[in-house]
């Protein structure tokens, strides 16, 4: 399991969730419009769910329809980068 | 004013019936078996070549020299044998007290003893004594009565430069100080001619940490963990259960109970958001609060190999201060106060502990060639711009 980062955090990019990750498994740059959770690195501590202004993460199993992609959409920003 | 001595703990409470867990569920074996996954079981089997401390201290990697794992050697000690000859007990409340002194003696900070609730025996065993005829997987058949519970303190200011090189030594030799005495004390019940076994660091048959609380060594934590009054957790736990006739002790009430319903210093600093802000749950029988041990474990893989052992809560809880007479009259206060009116007390001495011993306690120290001063943050991603910070710098949890 992980957790995903949704739709809801594009253009919106609180960091809120960084300040708490305790594996430091978020990333993203100026140029991305929206934050990426690394599920390698992720421990499914929950910890970025409260600390997320937009609500917009959820454990993979618990992704909303309509954001379902963005389980596959976290994953392969990190495809090329380790 | 209340007795300290209470006929049953509250910090937990036996809601229903209690399943006998098998050693092969805790962490430990799961982690070793790969159910926490393969990063982490490679992590725990690695990292014994990090750090000389690490491998004199044992603790699970396969790839240290068991013999200079003076772990390794007391886990594989065969028990000898229980004297025929047995020394007869007329007054088990004066036997109580000379075997609580002589563990103090060999070398024990607290004991307490109870009565073996077979509810805290594993049902079976994950590693079992090699030299004992003992197999992972074999039934535990534990029939003795008493539960002796001893307590070792560890160091308050080394702990308290939790995640680092420095902490993890501390905790590491208190693993070790605990095994000895253990020993010590098993081996003299069997000369006194009575059946008795050591549970101690890596070779536990029994749960240590109720036994502890029923012994009266203190109060189950939001965090899991035994608080004593003087030591807060910072104790690593042993056990020797027997036969040998014994009085036993009383839980006891040091406030642990309300004060965990409103300092939650543990949940805001846990660093994997392991520790809960919310109530009990019942699980297994039991009402308590329950900790996420897994993500516990799993937060050890975000430690960059600087250490093993976390410890943050340990130092952040508000009992775990230095020897010193305020602590002692905060604690008594609490105990002192009638149940209701304890909040009126314990919400000002919060303040003050937050004010005095900040919101995530934390020391940095020099000791030896190891400097846990927080180190600058390099992102391993590439193009990854968005500001990392260290864990002395990362924003307390809330909820």
């Amino acid at each position: 399991m992980t957790y995903v980062i949704t739709e809801p955090c594009i253009d919106v990019k609180d960091t809120g969730c960084i300040d708490v990750c305790p594996m430091d498994c978020i990333h993203g740059t100026d140029n991305d419009r929206m934050l990426y959770i690394d599920p390698e690195d992720c421990i499914d501590c929950a910890a970025c769910v409260p600390a997320c202004p937009a609500n917009a993460i959820f454990a993979d199993s618990e992704v909303p329809e309509q954001w379902r992609q963005y389980a596959q959409i976290n994953a392969d920003y990190f495809r090329d980068k380790k | 004013m209340l007795k300290s001595k209470q006929a049953s703990p509250r910090s937990y409470r036996i809601a229903g019936p209690q399943r006998r867990i098998d050693e092969r569920e805790t962490p430990h074996p799961r982690v070793d078996r790969g159910e926490l996954g393969e990063k982490l079981r490679k992590w725990r089997k690695s990292r014994m070549d990090v750090d000389p401390f690490r491998r004199v201290f044992g603790g699970g990697g396969n790839e240290e020299d068991s013999y200079n794992s003076l772990y390794d050697i007391y886990r594989n000690l065969p028990e000898g044998r229980v004297n025929p000859v047995k020394t007869p007990v007329a007054d088990p409340e004066r036997m109580a007290r000379n075997i609580k002194e002589i563990a103090r003696f060999f070398g024990a900070d607290v004991v307490g003893i109870t009565h073996l609730d077979q509810a805290y025996v594993y049902s079976h065993r994950a590693r079992g004594n090699a030299a004992a005829g003992e197999k992972p997987g074999d039934p535990i058949d534990l029939p003795h009565r008493y539960a002796i519970c001893l307590g070792f303190e560890s160091d308050y200011e080394k702990f308290l430069t939790n995640n680092s090189r420095i902490s993890d030594a501390e905790y590491g030799l208190g693993n070790i100080n605990s095994l000895q005495p253990t020993f010590l004390l098993a081996a003299y019940i069997r000369e006194m001619g009575y059946p008795a076994r050591t549970h101690g660091y890596g070779r536990f048959e029994v749960n240590p940490i109720p036994l502890a609380v029923n012994a009266g060594l203190g109060e189950l934590g939001r965090h899991g963990m035994l608080i004593h009054e003087e030591y807060g957790s910072r104790l690593h736990l042993s056990v020797v259960t027997t036969d040998l006739p014994l009085a036993v002790d009383k839980p006891v009430d040091i406030g642990v109970e309300d004060v965990c319903k409103y300092c939650m210093k543990c949940a805001r600093t846990c660093p994997s958001h392991s520790i809960p802000f919310g109530g009990k749950e019942i699980h297994n029988g039991v009402e308590r609060y329950r900790i996420n041990v897994d993500t516990c474990y799993k937060a050890r893989l975000g430690s960059r190999g600087e250490w093993g052992n976390c410890v943050i809560c340990v130092s952040s809880c508000c009992y775990n201060k230095p020897k010193a007479w305020w602590h002692t009259l905060a604690v008594k206060a609490i105990q002192w106060t009638p149940i209701p009116l304890r909040p009126l007390l314990i919400r000002p001495l919060l303040v003050i502990d937050d004010l005095f011993w900040g919101k995530r306690p934390w020391k940095h120290m020099k000791w030896l060639d190891y400097d846990n001063a927080p180190r600058k943050m390099v992102c391993t991603i590439p193009g990854c711009n968005v500001k990392h910070v260290n864990l002395q710098h990362k924003k307390l949890h809330t909820a």
